[in-house]
């Protein structure tokens, strides 16, 4: 390769003259391109379309693994003579990501924040309360519900689980009681079997948390405290991981900052459940909801509302609370979780505690604060 | 004539490197058959992750997206980069040293380069991702795998006979299409091949490029790994590797069959016979 | 029309797939490289040549630093191992060449990521290994998610690329090269430094070049083997496309990163250019 077609021969210099040119080329042309195109706020026309209640394909369902009974899946599935294809992801912000791809997506289960964030952009479809009949079921449980502060009237959601997030562990490896803190995700005892979430969310909210800062706060100091601390904590740290269950199961956790029903679903897998608890931290824990949702790009909304109304149904609610390990707000359906608060009362949450609980629920951030926190994990992962 | 005395010191450095080189492949073959959950401890033969793989409706379809997408890719990319081959051997234009830099560059960028780009394009023009937009990423990216071997082979060729050919009255499509090609098969194909196997490997640019379903196996792989490990993975890992290896198989053996004896082996080592 | 007008056309099927489908793509990354993110993390264009000031960040210089440094030793790991394989296959393979060689390359048709997996495996704490190390009462060592493992898993992934070329330069050298020199040089290590290992070099830079390159950019080894403290700048990129939602940021690094590369291509290139001229001189 000494000469070049023409018979000149290569040079350093030939080579970044031609190359340069190629490249400065490609931008323009790239970036003309660019200008046609962009990205525009949607209309709120999308989110009026009108949607009934049938079998319009089958399902593409958008959710965390390990967060719905497969059996309950598989009943819907059979009961309605549609296939669902389920499609994970391992965070909120992995999921805007997928739906920023293009990709397409009929029942999406976005946290209350992002629920907010999405419904202001015009991405989701409004939901005729009309064609879910078990609608009341969820609404009717608290007024919470039926006018919810990310969702004014449940236009466009019905709530799926409540949750909270705080410190799993196995007392058979690091004994019978903790300290009842977030500290307790430091226990040096522990040191290389500790799991952070890996969800900027959590991980820079425990941090503010733990540092007696709010749980939302945008202070950019405060934030480049919580920055300091979680990197501090890196040394004794297995990994980051929202696949909580996977990690407690097979051995590589002894600590891990966990969501509360995860518990029960571990527990319910293992050979000895026993030696699996759940405490809360007395700096304060998140406290949330997550949601249905359905985006405006779905392709079969119809099935979508179906397999709402489906998972609402309190004989299937119960079911699925019993395997999650989460409480569904559904008034017939709730008393399944209170076997669960029994065997292990640190895991509850209620509908008061959501109302009460303003402070320590995640709520959505304007651009330039969401860049900061996305930053700050950023600086926090790659340290 | 003495050799070097076989030195034992190389000889085992090279065993302990196939020992080691295999080690994984052994473990996914072998667990594939193991009969329980257990990735540690081989305790009996069983069949049921190959029948669990096979029964899973999304795995079957990413596998049939897998072998479409890999098929498309070879013919697209052997079409695309044998042209190519021709125009930068036989054509002295003043694009051709442009083309030549267009064609290497792709075979030096990092894979998720490769990934990150194709992702913007499609979705600031707009294209929802899908099968059709794996294919079009992965031909990009396979075309100058085609052009290099096919570039190497075509330029050792003699002349003469497409020359006579052409005194004999052939256009030079003609002569091209009887004598030049048949005698570039060989190096056509197995470069085709092996961009089929390329392609179906393939895991960073499906990743970026494909849509909620069907995907790639390669990326439901992923998926997989990710949210909660399962034994499946190693029978279709060990299925994945027979389809490679009779991939690899018709692309060293047919060049052989097809009288060009040398060129299968060749091809993978490099050299530019 | 002349021959070379006719062939000319051939340029274009390829040509134009390249240019419409591999260079307007980057130039789309380095449009974007300069853009911004709206609320809900869509990239919008702009000028906003600070990204690439981010880039450059004491905080992730390290990323950017530590991505060089494990391709570095990767690059090493599979000379020091590759280059004695390759050796003894091209010298003393005699009739089992070739198939030495193919036994070489196939590990690596099996999925990269079943073979990262397959190594996830063998090193976890009640993997394979440990396994053994238990039943011969040794307690169990931490191999997963340490910069070994991730280092590790990018030698395994990159090995074949080494090799290859370096055999291809092995097996083209003249065996009476190797006589004379031990006529010259009398010991074996002698001969080696003063004949093979130059007349083979061009072979050790391909490898290298082959190797170093998709080593700094890859996230798979350090995302399934690697810890808390192993993020390249592979990951980096992957993370602000997937969950940082900073597809600007990510494509300066992008940017930043393939130039960085091109360098040593370049470099490559003029060597080999440089070799092939005073071969034919």
């Amino acid at each position: 390769m000494s000469n070049d077609p023409w018979g000149r021969p290569i040079t350093r210099r030939s080579l970044i003259q031609r190359g340069a040119g190629l490249a400065l080329g490609a931008s323009a042309v790239g970036g003309l391109a660019a200008c046609g195109v962009g990205s525009q706020k949607a209309s709120t026309q999308a989110t009026e379309k009108v949607v009934k209640a049938q079998v319009d394909g089958n399902l593409v369902y958008f959710n965390y693994s390990e967060y719905i009974d497969p059996g309950v899946l598989k009943a819907f599935e059979k009961h309605y003579n549609v296939k669902v294809t389920q499609a994970y992801y391992d965070g909120m912000a992995g999921m805007m990501s997928k739906l920023n791809s293009g990709n397409v997506y009929d029942v999406i289960f976005p946290s209350a924040e992002y629920l907010d964030r999405l419904r202001k952009a015009n991405r989701l479809l409004k939901i005729d309360h009309s064609q879910l009949r078990n609608v009341n079921q969820a609404l009717e449980f608290s007024p919470y519900f039926a006018n919810p502060w990310y969702d004014p009237g449940a236009a466009h959601s019905v709530p799926y689980t409540m949750y909270t997030t705080g410190i799993g562990w196995r007392s058979d490896k690091i004994g019978e009681t903790l300290t009842g803190s977030w500290a307790d995700l430091w226990n040096e005892k522990a040191k290389g079997k500790i799991f952070v979430l890996d969800d900027y969310q959590e991980a820079l909210g425990m941090g503010n948390l733990r540092n007696g800062f709010d749980l939302n706060t945008t202070d950019s100091g405060q934030l480049s405290k919580t920055k300091q601390l979680l990197i501090g904590q890196k040394p004794l740290l297995r990994g980051y991981s929202t696949d909580t269950v996977t990690n407690m199961t097979n051995g590589s956790a002894w600590i891990h900052h966990i969501w509360n029903g995860d518990i029960v679903n571990v527990r319910n897998q293992v050979k000895n459940p026993e030696v699996f608890k759940f405490e809360t931290a007395k700096e304060g824990i998140p406290i949330g909801s997550d949601t249905f949702a359905i985006p405006t790009n779905a392709a079969h909304p119809g099935t979508a509302l179906l397999f709402i109304d489906w998972m609402l149904q309190p004989e299937n609610a119960a079911k699925n609370i019993e395997y999650i390990g989460y409480p569904m707000p559904n008034k017939d359906g709730y008393s399944a979780f209170s076997g669960l608060v029994k065997e292990q009362p640190s895991i509850n949450v209620t509908v008061e505690q959501l109302q009460a609980a303003n402070k320590y629920q995640f709520r959505d951030l304007p651009q330039a604060d969401l860049q900061l926190w996305n930053d700050t994990w950023t600086a926090v992962k790659a340290a | 004539m003495k050799e070097f005395d076989r030195p034992r010191f190389l000889i085992l450095v090279t065993v302990l490197f196939y020992v080691l080189l295999f080690a994984p492949i052994l473990v996914v073959a072998l667990f594939s058959f193991n009969s329980t959950k257990s990735l540690a401890v081989f305790q009996g033969f069983s069949l049921r992750w190959y029948r669990e793989f096979f029964n899973d409706a999304s795995l079957r379809s990413s596998l049939v997206a897998s072998l479409e997408i890999s098929a498309v890719t070879m013919i697209l990319a052997t079409f695309l980069g044998t042209t190519l081959a021709f125009g930068l051997v036989r054509a002295q234009v003043r694009v051709s040293p442009v083309a030549n830099i267009l064609m290497l560059v792709p075979l030096v960028t990092p894979e998720i380069v490769a990934g990150v780009s194709a992702l913007l394009l499609f979705t600031q023009f707009n294209v929802k991702l899908s099968l059709l937009t794996v294919m079009l990423a992965q031909t990009t990216f396979s075309i100058s795998y085609v052009t290099v071997v096919v570039r190497a082979r075509l330029a050792a060729l003699n002349r003469e006979q497409e020359d006579a050919a052409m005194d004999l009255g052939a256009t030079r499509l003609g002569a091209l299409r009887l004598v030049t090609l048949p005698a570039l098969w060989p190096a056509i194909l197995s470069s085709g091949l092996l961009v089929f196997a390329l392609t179906f490997d393939d895991f960073v640019l499906s990743f970026f490029t494909s849509g909620v379903s069907p995907q790639p196996l390669p990326v439901r792989i992923y998926s997989a790994i990710r949210f909660g490990i399962r034994p499946t993975i190693n029978a279709v890992g060990t299925f994945m590797l027979l389809i490679s290896l009779l991939i690899i198989g018709l692309a060293i053996a047919l060049p052989w069959l097809l009288g060009d004896r040398r060129a299968g082996f060749r091809l993978i080592t490099g050299d530019e016979g | 029309m002349t021959a070379s007008r006719f062939w000319a056309r051939f340029l274009l099927p390829g040509g134009l797939w390249l240019l419409l489908l591999f260079a307007v793509p980057l130039g789309l990354t380095v449009a974007v490289s300069f853009g911004t993110t709206n609320e809900l993390g869509l990239p919008i264009y702009g000028w906003h040549p600070e990204n690439y000031k981010h880039v450059f960040d004491p905080l992730f210089v390290p990323v950017l630093w530590r991505s060089v440094l494990y391709a570095a030793l990767t690059t090493l790991f599979c000379l020091l191992l590759g280059y004695p394989v390759a050796y003894t296959i091209a010298r003393f393979g005699g009739r089992w060449k070739n198939v030495l060689i193919v036994a070489v390359v196939l590990p690596f048709f099996v999925n990269y990521l079943v073979r990262t997996y397959a190594w996830v495996t063998i090193l976890s704490d009640d993997g394979l290994l440990n396994h053994i190390l238990g039943s011969i009462g040794l307690s169990s060592v931490r191999f997963l998610n340490t910069p070994f493992a991730v280092i590790g898993g990018l030698t395994y992934g990159y090995l074949a690329f080494m090799i290859l070329p370096v055999y291809a330069a092995l097996d083209r050298m003249d065996p009476a090269l190797i006589e004379a020199g031990k006529d010259l040089y009398g010991t074996p290590s002698r001969t080696f430094w003063h004949v093979t290992w130059p007349t083979t070099f061009q072979g050790v830079l391909g490898g290298c070049v082959l190797v170093f390159l998709p080593a700094v950019g890859d996230f798979v080894s350090a995302q399934l083997l690697g810890g808390p403290n192993t993020f390249m700048v592979g990951n980096l990129i992957q993370q602000q496309f997937y969950e940082g939602q900073n597809w600007p940021f990510g494509s300066a690094l992008t940017i930043v990163m393939m130039a960085f590369l091109m360098v040593w291509m370049v470099f490559y290139l003029r060597s080999a250019a440089r070799a092939a001229r005073e071969a034919a001189a």
